[in-house]
């Protein structure tokens, strides 16, 4: 799993695609994998009830489990789902390309996701860090900001500085609302202000938590940095 | 240059709070809430009141 990747992703899309592709989407398509199951991979407390996931990874990346959200086929049938329903091809496209942007982002952990659900069920992960959603919220935070995966969201932080002009308000007008019929919609019931920091948001989200947690896990704790293949080795990682 | 500034004293507070309380930064919904609050309705709000 990524931490921020894919709040950042999407804005990468969008220098290159411009006009082609329309953020909302972008952004939906790169949470929806994890939109509704993430809770239950990491456990909550409702009214004193513990709420989790036997087996929390089989659970968010396997079958049986909600593992299929993290395939390129689950991307395919939401887009064209979309497209029945909306009959907009930059929300279907901008969509399907958020969301193959998560699962193939996904790959880089230790278990990896099921691309080809439903046609296999296996895994496919290069193992660069590792996953330890299992370990609970706080532990995984201070081993992905001590492996490779905090090093992955950086590199997206610095293709999303060095694109800068894309969050730039002229940007935001002259390409982001004429793609979009949403921004027309919303901009009759808010100001431009709130608009823009809406389309800045995941940016803002994922760069800020990004540098938050670097501080939280090595200036606050002291979570050994650990860049090998698949580490941090101190964490027990889940492999497929 | 003042919006530039608005964004990075937010982003600098929601750094500090979220070091200080690490569960803030685990819902995407309170970020953007927290963005919504500090580059626009406090803002408005100071300019309202003046």
């Amino acid at each position: 799993m990524s931490w921020a990747a894919h709040d950042l992703e999407p804005y990468a899309f969008q220098r290159h695609l411009g006009g082609k592709v329309a953020i909302v989407p972008l952004l939906i398509g790169s949470y929806s994998p994890d939109l509704f199951s993430k809770w239950f991979v990491y456990g909550i407390e409702v009214f004193g009830v513990e709420l989790q996931a036997d087996d929390p990874t089989q659970f968010h990346r396997g079958w049986p489990g909600v593992g299929f959200t993290h395939s390129l086929a689950f991307g395919l049938v939401v887009a064209a789902l979309l497209l029945l329903l909306t009959r907009s091809r930059i929300w279907a496209f901008s969509f399907l390309l958020g969301h193959w942007a998560h699962a193939l982002t996904d790959v880089g952990d230790t278990i990896g996701t099921m691309l080809l659900f439903p046609f296999s069920t296996e895994t496919i992960g290069v193992g660069a860090w590792a996953y330890a959603g299992h370990v609970g919220r706080l532990t995984d935070a201070g081993a992905y900001f001590s492996g490779l995966g905090f090093v992955w969201d950086g590199v997206w932080i610095l293709y999303g500085l060095v694109s800068w002009r894309i969050l730039t308000r002229a940007y935001f007008r002259e390409t982001i609302v004429p793609a979009d019929p949403f921004w027309g919609w919303a901009g009759k019931r808010l100001p431009e202000t709130a608009l823009l920091a809406l389309y800045r948001a995941s940016f803002f989200y994922g760069t800020t938590r990004w540098v938050a947690w670097v501080i939280w896990a090595h200036v606050v704790n002291d979570f050994p940095i650990d860049l090998s293949w698949g580490g941090p080795d101190w964490v027990d990682a889940a492999y497929d | 240059m003042r919006e530039l500034a608005s964004y990075l004293a937010a982003g600098v507070a929601y750094v500090a709070l979220g070091v200080a309380f690490p569960s803030l930064l685990l819902s995407w919904v309170e970020g953007v809430a927290f963005l919504l609050v500090a580059v626009w309705l406090l803002p408005a709000l100071v300019r309202r009141l003046r």
